[in-house]
């Protein structure tokens, strides 16, 4: 499987995962970049509490932010009554607050909903989401209805003259929280529960026959799983300082899924990989169109359709010709790929820019400015432009895409061979 | 005699309005090979289900040592000693061998639902397992995922996770199903070593296999056991003759 899993190489893995999180904000030292990371750093921690239902016990979640939402005004609420109660509790403890939070709720829920499993869990995960998300209306003492929970990270004992104020400070607290649970949650792969955990995701029926009660196994999974997702949103309520219904709803239970699934789901590192992606492109994106999650969508389908292991897949799949040494000879071919997906990229968001333009701000006119080019949205000129850009890239990729393969798979056969030999 | 191992009691088993099971009695003593004969759709395997918890039963009871275990879910009659193997491979196919054999390890040797303990420090387990696939001649495929092992390979694998938790019932349904005869002669080779001290239920088609192995035979037919007694006595029985084998089958099977 991964690199993670051998030996005692993961020691080294996470040891460098220490540093380059140490190091990060040094190096990317703007604010915007500082925010950026501390939301991937729960985003990570999301995601992999997901992936725990998903990739690892084959449950289909329709409704993880439950958890994480809960998680989240747990902690609002709690860093409330510490601050006015002047309680002696320091703030890096009080994501625990929202662990207990998701753990205490995925407790009650996942005892009726891991009943069942396969369809009847998804649509359980459905129903008791959207319970939830309506609850979040109707109990506005809890929720804070419309304007949410606001709250303060600063009002809490202070250690070592840390206040939590800055941005940066709440980054190391997210980047240590989001450490400890990434390896946490690797562990819990490696335990004899996490390894039943996969032995009923891949066959439920012969589990019960070896001593294991299916419904047991899922449980339990899903009661760890929502003490990481009730992390991650206390972790996200101390950045924002504010928690409304929202994030109980069927947006952020898409959005996880989404992240687990483009990352990979079938490798520990790939919801790991989705969360920095996506994470990053729902900050940088949002700045500059109105239609970023169309793009997510589309490469959530794109995903799906052409690489069901993620792109942490995709990267695995290459460390075979990395070890051996013939990762040189896939290069040419790929080197081919470059024209058809960058004709095909530039086609695509053309067609979405342009579309949505001439949709969605119609009022400003027809004139906008894409890719450092002036033209007008109702343009024939644009269009044919676009359609030769689609069509040219579709039909060259069509090409190319049979010499990539060949390329990968021979190059995969003599690392195979070098192996053996 | 010795004490009894399994005890059928009057089972009953009906689907909808269809009588599948109609009556089973079955004492299989402790110790004994014991091989369940019978024609297609005599109830064989659907008789291996009743007993192991994979289907409620509609009438009478099962015993396991003693202590009844009807209408106890798989896994609590596993833990209670009944290991059963499936006619058609069932195992974890993206697990890896070594996994596949681990599974079905981890429960007897105490760890439970564990989410403290790391599997790559369990020795026990890992002795176990490896082990287990000694006896199965399967450790140079060790590393590989079940789901690419050849049909024979994952015939082995089945009996080998069946074993591996240490059940002193084992349940094999047709396990030299599809196997050229000389698979079938490793097959029956490696069910007699790993049921060695152990009492073993064995579903078979192949006459050859059930007269080399069974120290009694029960005769299957129409959801009724007609007879069951040893081998020799099984081949002269002029009822079993008549309801499932046909007079020569035995003798020519047997040659």
């Amino acid at each position: 499987m991964s690199t993670l899993a051998s030996g005692r190489g993961h020691y080294v893995v996470w040891a460098v995962a220490a540093i380059v999180m140490g190091v990060l904000p040094l190096v990317f030292s703007s604010g915007a970049s500082v925010t950026m990371m501390s939301l991937m750093g729960f985003a990570i921690v999301f995601a992999l509490s997901y992936n725990m239902l998903l990739g690892q016990t084959g449950m289909l979640s329709f409704g993880h932010a439950v958890y994480y939402g809960l998680g989240g005004f747990m902690t609002a609420h709690a860093l409330n009554v510490v601050g006015a109660g002047k309680l002696p509790i320091p703030l890096p403890v009080m994501p625990l607050v929202g662990g207990l939070a998701g753990l205490f709720f995925a407790v009650i829920f996942g005892w009726v909903s891991t009943k069942r499993a396969g369809t009847a869990f998804a649509m359980i995960s459905l129903g008791i989401g959207e319970l939830v998300a309506a609850c979040s209306l109707i109990l506005r003492g809890f929720f804070g209805g419309e304007g949410g929970i606001s709250t303060s990270r600063t009002a809490t004992l202070k250690m070592f003259g840390i206040s939590f104020g800055p941005q940066i400070q709440v980054y190391y607290l997210i980047a240590a929280w989001c450490l400890i649970c990434m390896a946490a949650m690797y562990a819990f792969t490696r335990t004899p529960l996490g390894r039943m955990c996969n032995a009923v995701r891949d066959n439920p029926e012969r589990a019960e026959f070896v001593g294991y009660s299916t419904q047991m196994v899922r449980f339990i999974a899903f009661c760890v799983s929502g003490f990481f997702a009730g992390v991650a949103g206390g972790l996200a309520a101390i950045h924002y300082e504010i928690v409304t219904a929202s994030v109980v709803g069927a947006v952020p239970s898409g959005f996880v899924l989404l992240m687990a699934y483009i990352g990979g789901i079938a490798f520990f590192i790939g919801p790991i990989i989705g969360a920095v992606l996506m994470t990053a492109l729902q900050i940088s994106l949002s700045d500059y169109t109105g239609a970023w999650l169309l793009y997510v969508g589309l490469m959530f389908v794109v995903v799906v359709m052409y690489a069901p292991w993620g792109l942490g897949g995709l990267l695995l799949m290459h460390q075979p010709l990395l070890a051996a040494g013939t990762w040189r000879r896939v290069l040419p071919a790929y080197a081919l790929a470059v024209a058809p997906v960058l004709m095909l990229t530039v086609g695509g968001v053309l067609l979405v820019e342009t579309s949505h333009h001439l949709m969605v701000k119609a009022t400003e006119g027809p004139a906008m400015r894409l890719f450092w080019v002036d033209y007008q949205a109702n343009s024939p000129i644009a269009w044919t432009a676009i359609v030769l850009l689609l069509v040219a890239g579709v039909w060259s990729l069509r090409r190319v895409a049979p010499k990539v393969s060949d390329a990968f798979h021979g190059a995969a056969q003599e690392a195979r061979q070098r192996r053996a030999a | 005699m010795s004490a009894s191992a399994l005890q059928l009691i009057d089972l009953h088993k009906s689907f909808g309005v269809t009588p599948i099971i109609r009556g089973v009695n079955l004492d299989v003593v402790q110790g004994e090979r014991h091989a369940i004969i019978g024609p297609n759709g005599a109830g064989k395997s659907t008789l291996f289900h009743l007993v192991s918890g994979r289907f409620p039963v509609s009438s009478g009871h099962v015993r396991l040592k003693g202590d009844d275990v009807t209408g106890l879910p798989p896994y609590m009659i596993n833990r209670r000693g009944l290991s059963r193997s499936f006619q058609v491979t069932n195992i974890f196919p993206r697990l890896s061998v070594f996994e596949n054999i681990r599974c079905g390890v981890l429960w007897s040797l105490g760890y439970r639902y564990s989410f403290w303990h790391l599997v790559e420090r369990a020795r026990d387990a890992r002795e176990r397992t490896d082990a287990i696939l000694e006896q199965i001649n399967l450790v140079a495929r060790r590393d590989v995922p079940a789901g690419v092992l050849s049909y024979a390979e994952q015939r082995a694998l089945e009996i080998g996770i069946t074993i591996a938790g240490g059940a002193d019932v084992i349940m094999l349904d047709e396990p030299t199903a599809g196997m050229s005869r000389s698979e079938t002669e490793h097959a029956v080779s490696l069910i007699r070593r790993v049921s060695e001290g152990k009492t073993l239920v064995i579903v078979e088609h192949d006459m050859s296999v059930v007269f080399d192995l069974a120290d009694r035979i029960s005769v299957l037919v129409y959801g009724q056991v007609i007879a069951t007694d040893t081998p020799q006595r099984i081949r002269g029985n002029a009822a079993v003759q008549e309801a499932y084998l046909g007079t020569a089958t035995v003798e020519s099977d047997h040659a």
